[in-house]
């Protein structure tokens, strides 16, 4: 197991690093921003100037342009979801289609390790991966209000948000190895695993402004994640955490119960 | 208990079904030739031995273990028919890679592995996906063979190797069954199959069409021969004794023939002769043998 590991790990650590240090930087960047730039008085000359709708969503998301609701919204913003689904969808995808694809599975699995041990040793890569990105995201927040001594949020929203966005990304990773148990090539199952991830950040994006489609916002993964509850209200909802865990344990149960029936490769 | 045994094997992909009860045993200390043309059913049932694919009925056992069981796996060896090994990796860190799946057992072979199949230290830290299929191939072996184990599954393992290295592989081959392990051997090549092993299954269409010993294998082949008369072929070849089947056009004639070479040599003396040549026989000529009436059983 821990030579599938380590063979993760050798494979990926250059985009394992580079998502990491963009990640940190950006979570940095904005504390710098918020500590070089009068961020209240920024947000109201811009929030003028902008239509409803977008007036409406930043609203949502950084209330008052408030230090805090910036950086808060700095794990909301689209770079940030970006960064941490592609680390959710790359590992997964790997994991059964793209070594199907490449065809080296075969070899792999007739070497004596069960296909349960060759998934779990996936899975705690993943998971180790995501953990590792949100870490530096978060050493990225600390370290930027250490040194613009902001005193926005300490160590335990700070926690709670790591737990918040490991549980999300961790289901975007089980729906994802869930679709990879089934397919042949990495490129399909990467597409439907960015599918997955998009619509359901949209579905949350309209169901938040729009109030007709809010019925929806129950669908979409990103509902249970929410970083200005978090950070700002210092607020982590249990059925955030239960929801988001139960999907992310069903997606890799249903990975493993078809990937321990499939002939390979 | 045989190191490998397979019993009523079937395996069904939606309509097509690709083995129909395919049962034979592979002992300790021999070489089992696994015959058959393309899609015939050898890597299938290479993957349903090894767990990779599930069989529809029938079974497969490794000393006594289901292919289900990882631990099935921990003594043998396998090479694939398409072997695909990671591309980022270096030649020694694949055969490293491979090696720790087994962290009780040295690769204690892989030097003298390394020595008989020409792989030198460049070689090996050089990336897999800059080296030539050749070479991958050779690698592929090393991977198979280097923790010595007690049962070789080899899925048509000369594939891509020089003439030199496939003389270096077969007296590999032969030394790892002198030495008490069994190695089963799948190629579409009877040639190959005839040089290594002492028993062979001629599997077409996912059937078993025989299990013999090379030597009752030998007896009933047809082999093939390639005759240039310095006139036109004479009439009625077909009627020596020993020839089953005959083709002629113009000068040249091509005979199928089977048992004694002398009496057929004699016979066509009577014809002046500018060229004689017997190629490699192919498998269909095998199946033929098999399935021509009067055919020996």
């Amino acid at each position: 197991m821990i030579n599938i590991v380590r063979r993760q790990l050798e494979r990926n650590w250059p985009f394992l690093l580079a998502v990491m240090l963009v990640l940190g930087g950006f979570e940095f960047l904005l504390c710098a921003m918020v500590a070089t730039v009068n961020v209240e008085e920024m947000f109201t000359q811009m929030s003028n100037m902008m239509p409803p709708l977008f007036r409406a969503m930043i609203e949502q998301n950084m209330p008052g342009g408030r230090p805090a609701g910036v950086l808060a919204f700095g794990w909301n913003h689209p770079v940030a979801h970006a960064l941490l689904t592609a680390v959710a969808i790359a590992p997964p995808v790997q994991a059964i289609a793209g070594e199907v694809e490449s065809g080296a599975i075969e070899l792999v699995l007739a070497q004596p390790i069960s296909r349960a041990r060759y998934l779990a040793a996936h899975v705690a890569f993943g998971a180790g991966a995501l953990a590792a990105v949100l870490g530096a995201g978060v050493a990225g927040t600390a370290l930027g209000q250490a040194v613009y001594s902001l005193d926005a949020f300490g160590w335990p929203r700070l926690a709670e948000l790591f737990v918040n966005g490991l549980l999300l990304q961790l289901a975007i990773y089980g729906v994802t190895l869930a679709i990879s148990a089934f397919g042949r090539e990495g490129g399909r199952v990467a597409l439907a695993g960015v599918l997955v991830a998009v619509v359901s950040f949209l579905v949350n994006a309209v169901a938040t402004l729009w109030s007709k489609a809010e019925f929806a916002r129950p669908w979409s993964l990103h509902h249970y994640f929410d970083p200005r509850e978090v950070l700002v209200n210092g607020h982590l909802a249990a059925a955030s955490i239960v929801t988001l865990g139960a999907i992310a344990i069903a997606g890799i149960a249903v990975a493993s119960l078809r990937f321990e029936r499939r002939d390979l490769p | 208990m045989p190191a490998l045994e397979v019993r009523d094997l079937r395996k069904r992909f939606g309509e097509v079904e690709a083995l129909r009860g395919v049962s034979f045993a592979v002992e300790a200390g021999e070489v089992f030739g696994y015959l058959g043309p393309n899609g015939a059913g050898k890597t299938t049932t290479l993957r349903v031995v090894l767990g990779l694919a599930r069989a529809s009925s029938g079974r497969a056992e490794i000393a006594g273990m289901t292919p289900q069981a990882a631990a099935s796996r921990a003594d043998i060896g396998f090479l694939p028919g398409d072997l695909r090994l990671y591309g980022d990796m270096t030649g020694l860190a694949a055969l490293d890679f491979f090696a720790r799946f087994r962290p009780a057992r040295a690769p204690r072979l892989r030097p003298m592995l390394l020595e008989a199949l020409a792989i030198d230290g460049a070689t090996l830290a050089r990336r897999v996906k800059f080296l030539s299929h050749g070479t991958r191939q050779k690698l592929g072996l090393v991977v198979a063979m280097q923790h010595d184990p007690s049962l070789l599954l080899l899925d048509e393992p000369t594939n891509g190797l020089d003439p030199l290295v496939q003389q270096a592989f077969r007296s590999l081959v032969a030394d790892f069954a002198a030495r008490g392990r069994a190695v089963l051997f799948s190629s579409h090549v009877l040639s190959e199959v005839q040089a290594v092993c002492s028993r062979v299954a001629i599997l077409r269409a996912g059937e078993i069409v025989a299990l013999e010993t090379i030597g009752k294998l030998r007896e009933k082949v047809m082999r093939k021969m390639r005759v240039r008369f310095a006139g036109d072929a004479p009439a009625g070849l077909e009627r020596i004794a020993g020839v089953a089947r005959s083709e002629a056009q113009g000068r040249e004639a091509t005979l199928w023939i089977r048992g004694d070479l002398n009496a057929i040599v004699q016979a066509l003396a009577a014809a002046r002769i500018d060229d004689m040549a017997f190629p490699e026989a192919e498998l269909e000529d095998i199946f033929l043998g098999y399935y021509q009436p009067g055919a020996a059983p």
